[in-house]
This record gives C-alpha cells, sequence and structure tokens, in this order.
C-alpha cells in the first residue's frame, strides 16, 4: 500500500468515527428509549450483573450489558440488528439484580417496540399475531388451532419446531384432542375483546408494549 | 435611630430575581433609614469595607444587611459593625436570598414585594435593637469519646496529651476495634496490630484517661460545655484489678465452647475469653449466656480474680464535649442470596480472609477452604457485596474493598505463588497516597483482574462457580474457584442508633452520622459540642479515620482549652416592677434558669434565650434582650403594612429548626408560594399568643407557627407549650367568631425543607378557601371586603 493510500484509509477511518459518535438519528433513537425504558438507564455502569443474569445470554451475539451502552450512544442500527432483543424471555433477572435499579429488560422491550415502529415485523409476529387473535376471540389457546394456523401461515418457520411439538404430544402438554378444536370460549370474551380494542389493532401495537412497560 | 441598610446582589443568586437597586430605594423611604445602598456581594472586603465607612461617615446606630439567612452571614456582619466599633447586636438581617429569591425563581414581582416587606420588617426591628455584651461560662475541661475503634484511640491520645481529661467509653470488653482484628494494613502491608497495640496500651497507661470497657451510654443531659454523661459497666465477672491476663489458666479448664465473634464464626473461644490476645484492658471476660458456672474457672484462677457475684456499676461523669468515633459493622453477605454465602461454605467474607491470613488467626495464617481445611489453590474476589448496590439500599461506595481486597490477593499471591487469584471488580477505585502503586504491584504479582460484577456463585459437583460477563471482553464466563471471598461493604454501626438518639444526631440517607457541612466541616455534628470521627460519618480507611480522630480532638480542645465559653447575651430579663411572683415562669423554663423570691430572677448563665418565659408571663414582666416583645410586635406591623397579596400570612419559625429548613428550601430551590413574611423567634415557644392577634388585627389572613418536630426541641419542650398555646387560642378566635383554621402550628426539621415548602402551600390553599380574614364576622349579604390579587 502506498503512503498516500494508508492515509487516505485513515482519513476514512476518522471520518466513519467522527460521523459514528454523534448523529441526529443516534440521539433521538437514545432519547426514544429513555423514554420509554426510563432516564435511570443513564445511570448504568456497565458492570455486566445483568448479562451475567441473563439465561439465553449464551444464545445471544450482543450481551444486554452492550445494548445498554449501544443505547447511550446511539448506535441504533448495531443495536437493533441484535438478535439478542428477540431472545429475551422476559425472566427479568436482570431488572431484579441491577445493582443501579435500572430495568434492562425494559430496554430490550422498548427496542422491540422501536424496531416495529420503524415498520419492521419480527420472525415472531406471525406466531404472536395468530396467538393474540385466539386470546381475542376465545379468551383462551387451543394448540391445535394455533398450530394448524401457524403451519398454513408460517410453513418454514413452523416445520422447525414441529420435531419438538411432535414430542410434546405423548406427554399431554399439547391437547389435540377435537373438542379442543371447537374454538371452547371463555366466559365474558366481550370485555376480552373490548381490551382488545382499548389497547389497539391485534394486541400486538406500541400501545401493548408500553402497559407493559408501566407495569414491570 | 440613624440606620444604614445594605441590599446585597449576591451576584445573580438575588439579582436574578430581584431588582436590588429598586430595593435600595425603597429602603430610603423608610423611617429612620441615613443611607442605604445595593452591593454586588456584602460579604466580600469591599463589602464590608463599605459598611464600616458609613458607619463612620454617616454616624449610623445601627444597620440592617438585607441578604443571605442570618444563620449563615449573621457573625460576619457583627464582626464588621463591631470592627467598626459599633455593638456587634445593632444588626439585623433581612434573608432575601433562602427565604425570597431562591425560592420564589418564577414570580419574580411578588417576590420583590416579599423582599419589600422583609426589608421593611428589618429595618422595623433595627430601630429597637439595643446593644447587648456577653458573659463568659465555665466549662469542664473534660472530654467523652465514645467508642475505642482506633478514631476513638487517637482522639483520646492526643486530647489526653495535650493535658484534658478524657473519658473513653467502649462498648466491647476491649479497645481497638476492628483494626486489631485485620492482618496487615494497605498501602505499606504492615502487620495491623503490630501498629495498633502500642496505641492501645498509651490509653490504658495514660494518667489523663479514664478507659471504660464492656459499657453502655444511657444517657446525656445538659449542652455544650457541660454535658452529664451517664451510663453502666456490665459485669464480666472478673475482677479487673485482680486479673493478670494469664488466660491459659480459666480458660483451659473451662468445658465451654462457642463460635467466636472475633474470629467472625471461623474459630471457637470459651465461655470465659481474651477477645484478643493484645486485649487492652487484658481482663478475662466470662459470657453469661455460655457459661454454665461449673465453677472450674474460679477454682484455676490463681489469683481468685472469678467474681460470679460482680454486679454491673454505674457511671456518670460531666464533661464539655463529646467525640462520637462509634465506627461501622459489615454489611452481612448472606443478603446477597446469589452469592451463596452461608449456603456454601467456601463462600466467605471479607473479614473472615482478614482472620486466615492473620498469623493470630484460627488457621495460623493459612488460606484454607473450609469445607474441607486443604490450602485454597485458586481464591475469587467479589467486588462490590453490599455496595453500589441499590437492591439492598446501599447506593454508595464502600471506598475500602478495592484496597482491602488488593491487599488480601497480595498477601495470598505472596504467600502460594502458585494460587491462582482473581479480583472480579466493576471499577477499581485506587485514590490516595501510594493507593495506585499499589494496584499496579498487585498486577505484577500476577493477580488476574476481571471487569464484570459476578451474577451468581453456584455449586457444581462440589465445586465452585463463579458466573459473569467479562465486560471488557464481552460474553458470559463461568469460572471455577476453591474459595470466594465476598469484599461486603461498610454499613452505618446499627449499635450506635442509642447514641445517636441520645445526642439528637441526624443521619444521612445512608445511615451514617451526618456532620455539620459534607465538605467544610468535616468532624463537627449538627449539636454544639459534638465532635464525629472515623467510620460513624462514612466508610473510611483506617489513615483517614486517625486523621479525623485528630481532627476532632482540635476541634475539642479550641472549645474547651480555654475553660469558658462566651455566652449569648440573648436572655430573659425580668421586670420586678411588674412580677406579681406567680412562679408560671419557672415551670415553663426548659433550662431551670428562674428561680422566684418574692419577684422572678433568671440566672443569665443558665438562661438559654427561648423566651418561653417571655410568652407565658401573664402580665408581660418578662422581656428578652434580643426577640423582645417591641421588636417583634414592630416586625408584624411593618408586615402587614401593606398586604401585597392574598392570602397574607405572618409565619413565626423557630431558629434552631423550622428557620433552618426555611433555609434549605432555599439552598435546595424548593419553590413556594410568596405569601408567607416570616418572623424569626428562637423557640416557637416564644410565641405569645398576642403576637398572632396583632397579626390577624393588622389584617393577616393567617398565621404560621413552625416549630422543631415534638421531641426534639432545641429547649427540650418550647414547641410543646406552643401547641398548648395554639389550642388555647384556636377556642378564644373560634368564641369570638374568627375560624381558628387561621392559625396554624406545624413542626419542620432543619432537614425538611420541601415540608415547610409543603405546608405553606397547603396553608395558602387552606387560607383561599376560607376567604380573607373577617369575612367570617361579616354579617350574611354584607359586601365581602376585597383581598389584593396573588
Amino acid at each position: 500500500m502506498t503512503q498516500i493510500a494508508k492515509t487516505e484509509n485513515m482519513a476514512m477511518a476518522a471520518k466513519e468515527i467522527a460521523t459514528r459518535t454523534r448523529t441526529a438519528e443516534g440521539e433521538k433513537f437514545r432519547e426514544r428509549v429513555l423514554a420509554l425504558a426510563g432516564e435511570d438507564v443513564k445511570t448504568c455502569i456497565q458492570c455486566g450483573t445483568c448479562s451475567a443474569s441473563c439465561p439465553t445470554a449464551h444464545l445471544m451475539d450482543t450481551p444486554i450489558r452492550k445494548l445498554v451502552k449501544l443505547v447511550l450512544e446511539g448506535e441504533k442500527e448495531e443495536a437493533l440488528s441484535s438478535r439478542s432483543i428477540w431472545l429475551c424471555t422476559s425472566c427479568l433477572l436482570c431488572t431484579v439484580r441491577c445493582p443501579r435499579n435500572i430495568r434492562p429488560m425494559a430496554v430490550v422491550a422498548a427496542l422491540k417496540t422501536i424496531y416495529e415502529e420503524e415498520g419492521n415485523r419480527c420472525k415472531d409476529s406471525v406466531f404472536e399475531g395468530i396467538f393474540g387473535r385466539q386470546i381475542r376471540d376465545y379468551g383462551r389457546i387451543s394448540e391445535f388451532l394455533l398450530s394448524a394456523e401457524y403451519m398454513i401461515r408460517s410453513p418454514s418457520s413452523a416445520a422447525q419446531i414441529m420435531a419438538f411439538g411432535a414430542e410434546l404430544v405423548p406427554k399431554g402438554k399439547i391437547e389435540l384432542a377435537f373438542d379442543a378444536a371447537k374454538g371452547e370460549r371463555i366466559e365474558g370474551t366481550e370485555e376480552v375483546r373490548r381490551i382488545f380494542e382499548l389497547l389497539g389493532d391485534e394486541g400486538k401495537s406500541k400501545k401493548t408494549e408500553e402497559t407493559e412497560e408501566a407495569t414491570i | 435611630m440613624r440606620i444604614g441598610v445594605y441590599v446585597c446582589h449576591c451576584g445573580l443568586n438575588i439579582a436574578g430575581v430581584l431588582e436590588p437597586d429598586i430595593l435600595t430605594e425603597f429602603a430610603k423611604t423608610l423611617p429612620g433609614v441615613e443611607v442605604a445602598r445595593d452591593l454586588q456581594f456584602t460579604c466580600s472586603d469591599t463589602g464590608q469595607e463599605t459598611i464600616k465607612e458609613d458607619i463612620k461617615e454617616h454616624k449610623l446606630e445601627s444597620i440592617v444587611v438585607a441578604a443571605c439567612s442570618p444563620r449563615l452571614h449573621e457573625p460576619t456582619f457583627r464582626r464588621v459593625v463591631s470592627e467598626a466599633g459599633m455593638n456587634p447586636f445593632m444588626l439585623e438581617m433581612a434573608n432575601i436570598r433562602e427565604q425570597c429569591s431562591w425560592v420564589h425563581m418564577d414570580e419574580p414581582p411578588q417576590a420583590q414585594e416579599k423582599a419589600k416587606d422583609l426589608i421593611r420588617m428589618a429595618v422595623a426591628k433595627a430601630a429597637l435593637l439595643n446593644p447587648l455584651t456577653g458573659e463568659t461560662m465555665p466549662v469542664s475541661r473534660e472530654v467523652l469519646v465514645i467508642g475505642g475503634g482506633v478514631a476513638g484511640i487517637q482522639a483520646a491520645l492526643d486530647l489526653a496529651d495535650c493535658g484534658l481529661h478524657v473519658y473513653l467509653v467502649e462498648r466491647r470488653p476491649t479497645i481497638g476495634g476492628y483494626m486489631a482484628l485485620l492482618t496487615d494494613v494497605f498501602p505499606t502491608n504492615d502487620c495491623s496490630i503490630c501498629v495498633l497495640a502500642p496505641k492501645m496500651t498509651d490509653v490504658y497507661n495514660h494518667p489523663l484517661i479514664t478507659l471504660v470497657t464492656y459499657a453502655e451510654i444511657l444517657n446525656v443531659d445538659g449542652s455544650v460545655g457541660r454535658f452529664t454523661v451517664s451510663g453502666v459497666k456490665k459485669a464480666r465477672f472478673v475482677d479487673e484489678k485482680l486479673c493478670k491476663g494469664c488466660l491459659n489458666e480459666c480458660a483451659g479448664v473451662c468445658p465451654v465452647e462457642v463460635p467466636d465473634d472475633y474470629e467472625f464464626g471461623l474459630g471457637k473461644r470459651k465461655a470465659i475469653f481474651m477477645p484478643i490476645p493484645q486485649a487492652v484492658p487484658l481482663v478475662a471476660c466470662i459470657d453469661p449466656e455460655s457459661c454454665i458456672g461449673c465453677g472450674l474457672c474460679a477454682e484455676a484462677c490463681p489469683v481468685d480474680a472469678v467474681k460470679y457475684d460482680q454486679k454491673q456499676e454505674d457511671f456518670r461523669f460531666d464533661v464539655g464535649a463529646i467525640i462520637v468515633a462509634t465506627g461501622w459493622q459489615s454489611f452481612d453477605p448472606a443478603r446477597k442470596e446469589e452469592y451463596g454465602y452461608g449456603r456454601y461454605r467456601d463462600v466467605i467474607s471479607a473479614l473472615q480472609i482478614e482472620r486466615l491470613l492473620n498469623a493470630a488467626g484460627p488457621t495460623g495464617g493459612e488460606v484454607v477452604r473450609p469445607s474441607t481445611g486443604d490450602v485454597a489453590k485458586s481464591v475469587a474476589f467479589l467486588q462490590c457485596v453490599g455496595s453500589r448496590d441499590e437492591t439492598v439500599g446501599n447506593p454508595y461506595c464502600s471506598r475500602v474493598c478495592c484496597m482491602y481486597a488488593l491487599k488480601n490477593a497480595q498477601l495470598i499471591k505472596e504467600k502460594y505463588p502458585e494460587a491462582e487469584v482473581s479480583i472480579h471488580y466493576i471499577d477499581l477505585r485506587a485514590g490516595g497516597e501510594g493507593y495506585e502503586e499499589f494496584y499496579i504491584r498487585a498486577q505484577r504479582l500476577g493477580i488476574n483482574f476481571i471487569r464484570g460484577r459476578v451474577s451468581e456463585v453456584e455449586e457444581v459437583d462440589g465445586a465452585l462457580r463463579v458466573n459473569y460477563e467479562d465486560t471488557l471482553l464481552g460474553g458470559f464466563r463461568s469460572k471455577p474457584y476453591d474459595l470466594v471471598v465476598l469484599s461486603a461493604g461498610l454499613e452505618a454501626n446499627r449499635d450506635a442508633d442509642v447514641v445517636g438518639n441520645l445526642l439528637g444526631l441526624s443521619k444521612r440517607p445512608d445511615g451514617f452520622f451526618e456532620i455539620a457541612h459534607p465538605k467544610m466541616r468535616p468532624v463537627e455534628a449538627h449539636i454544639d459540642g459534638v465532635f464525629i470521627a472515623g467510620c460513624a460519618s462514612g466508610p473510611k480507611e483506617i489513615q483517614v479515620s486517625i486523621a479525623q480522630g485528630e481532627a476532632a480532638a482540635s476541634k475539642a480542645m479550641g472549645l474547651l482549652v480555654r475553660g469558658e465559653l462566651a455566652l449569648d447575651p440573648v436572655v430573659a430579663v425580668v421586670d420586678s416592677e411588674k412580677c406579681i411572683g406567680c412562679k408560671l415562669c419557672v415551670e415553663t423554663c426548659p433550662s431551670m434558669a428562674i428561680s422566684v423570691n418574692g419577684t422572678a430572677l433568671v440566672d443569665e448563665a443558665a438562661c438559654k434565650g427561648c423566651g418561653t418565659c417571655a410568652a407565658a408571663c401573664p402580665v408581660d414582666a418578662i422581656g428578652m434582650t434580643l426577640f423582645s416583645d417591641e421588636q417583634i410586635l414592630a416586625q408584624i406591623h411593618a408586615a402587614t403594612a401593606v398586604k401585597g397579596q392574598y392570602p397574607f400570612i405572618v409565619g413565626f419559625l423557630c431558629n434552631w429548626c423550622s428557620y433552618a429548613g426555611a433555609d434549605l428550601a432555599g439552598t435546595s430551590r424548593i419553590q413556594y408560594p410568596t405569601n408567607m413574611r416570616a418572623i424569626r423567634v428562637m423557640c416557637a415557644g416564644r410565641v405569645d399568643p398576642a403576637f398572632v392577634i396583632e397579626a390577624l388585627k393588622g389584617g393577616a389572613d393567617g398565621v404560621l407557627i413552625s416549630g422543631c418536630r415534638l421531641g426534639e426541641c432545641h429547649y427540650s419542650k418550647g414547641n410543646y407549650q406552643a401547641y398548648q398555646r395554639v389550642q388555647v387560642l384556636k377556642g378564644v378566635l373560634e368564641k369570638v367568631g374568627i375560624n381558628p383554621g387561621r392559625v396554624k402550628i406545624v413542626w419542620c426539621a432543619a432537614s425538611e425543607g420541601e415540608i415547610l415548602a409543603k405546608e405553606v402551600r397547603k396553608f395558602v390553599r387552606e387560607l383561599e378557601e376560607m376567604g380573607p380574614v373577617g369575612t367570617e364576622l361579616a354579617p350574611p349579604g354584607s359586601p365581602q371586603p376585597s383581598g389584593g390579587g396573588s
């Protein structure tokens, strides 16, 4: 590499670093997450208790601790593209143990919300949509109908978990009886429907997420 | 009276909200005002010189400074006027900063009106001031030091070396505190007891130190210069004078073994025991909880020192000052359940590793796994256990754990070079002389530093595993160790609560005793004559505790060394012509300063100037040298002269708690309505019902009286008397048809600025509902008197 090319490369790298540190988009993203997850997130000391406590940490590409840092630095793209946010089981261990009383789980939830606000659909949105509609209509879940509809709407995803589902049937974890497939309703489905109406479309909107926030 | 008025800008602290130049022009119109000026910083040298020059040039007789709180700068300006040849008591301050510009930042026009009133009130009082001269009072030159840890030991030695007699009272059977139990200490790794023991012996041998160990303080009376302290010395069941400290004889035959609390549960001791080999006094002690009374020790003792019938003894000292050096207690690591302390035997606390490393400890200095007794081949130190942790309510850093972990890691690595030693930390704090170098030394010794707070300790197949994220590399890890040491933080010593309550010390949110100023007055308590040293006021390393012991000793010395204290000339004076000898004042006086022989007589040295007697006297025969009836009435009249706001409130705030609370609302910038004009009195008990009636007659819509919280009165019971008087007064008001809700009494501590602000807000709302004063008297249908808009 010639000396000039090397210098140019360094200059470009420097420029990239400069643009990465302060963007209006990043700032907006940071403020949005703080609005959803709480201003306390700013007091994070990056101790790693959250990521070390997380039961799905070994599956994650970005530790939760790092997600918090990415948020504070306004690194929107890297934070939203992380697989970790979809692996959170909402067990709240991070939130219970955080020595600063930050709610790392709320940060993850905020990232999910923002991801969908941007018009993206997560891989699970098909499943969640079916799940939500069943609750709305029957007040309960029929595993039979759920599996069937999931298989029709998202065959490739459903195929991945079919073997696992098959294992559950003989153990009685999944009810395949015909009765259950008739769509038995609970009492007061009208009220459930009203709850869904209040929360918005298919129970899967910004508002649901926020309600979830508030109750954590 | 020729009066000078000085309105301070205080930079923008006052001038940012008020307009000092207009206030100055206003002041010039007030009766008696000879000269008025606005000054940038009145407390600066230039400001002070201006006042001094004016006093001489204009032959001023009294001075009004409209600036900050008199609790801050009254001493400064009293000095200034006395330097100009004037009596220091010819000064009055109008508090237009803490109680005006800082609390009404959003309402400059109303704040400006309030400031005018405050200045008018100060000028009215200034016109009635009298020159006063102070007496002096002889004080005890003896000092009580509570707590025989290193801070208390140092304070006692320094005081005694200067010739002051010291009583050193310690709860436990020996002095030395935690320092006596540590192994080597940072940053020099010298042996802790080796550097402490000589000081402990010095205490024992010093002719001016009376050492009282195994004792509790039960009562404290009096105030600065003359405290009376009493308590009990518990029975050791061993005669201190006879015991030779040989111990082998008695403990050798004792059949009872119990866990040794000086070894933090790692070792055992007998029912008759010596806490540590270097105990001072070197006297055995029988623990009555575990002794079975078999009598073997009494038979074995060569000098017949064992006395089963020994009783506890009372003690009582008169001292001039008290130093509180009550130390700390360890955070209980079992509270962090995820770390398994108390569940896994090989998870131990920092104090336990100190004992394991100590050559005099239960293992003779071997670092072993408690579960197997084998030497630990790998050791993890887990930092911030119970510190920097909101989940256990301790958000603060304990300050010493990084350093002691570095130290213990070094000691292990030096003793067992093959051992793997890691410190799991969030941040390493090594601020102090030689501390960073100490950290570098640990790095060079090959200690691992892993950045990441441990999430949990698990036992997998009999081995401990520490789970964490290496936050510098990223990614979850689980690492096996033989021994896990929890660097437990330092907490406020709960056993010191009794002493704190007896002395009236306040606590910070972190639970430690609060010092008078977090920066400028590091060893003084809020109470005169009481000083705090060492970890009683927060976690500290040994060298800082020693420095604080020295500092507290020096402050106590400065207070008592002359053997006398200048007395406040603010006292009660009896007019024997008017006195009818009813003795009501004698019952009222909290300081027992009044006696009646025909007519009442006030002991000026004992009188604290609260003025409760003056308020109680049925014939107005008792006057005050300052805060006199005339002065307060003049302030009330000045306050109600204009009534630029509705509802209009006249407030009476006690100097020690409520006025200080109002000042705190100012320094904390807590905003509240501008409706109140506050008059400072020494005690809520000073408020004569006549003042309240005068304020209502003058057109105030309400009167707020605020005193110390019940049980916390600076004069012990003045607030109760204020409460009684207000209740009686409310009854009278109701009878004449005035809404009794117009008089309100509240309690507010010096630390409760928010409460004072809240009470004012609430009172304003209540008065708004009641309507202007007198509306309740108006016959139905008649036109209502209109108040000024607020």
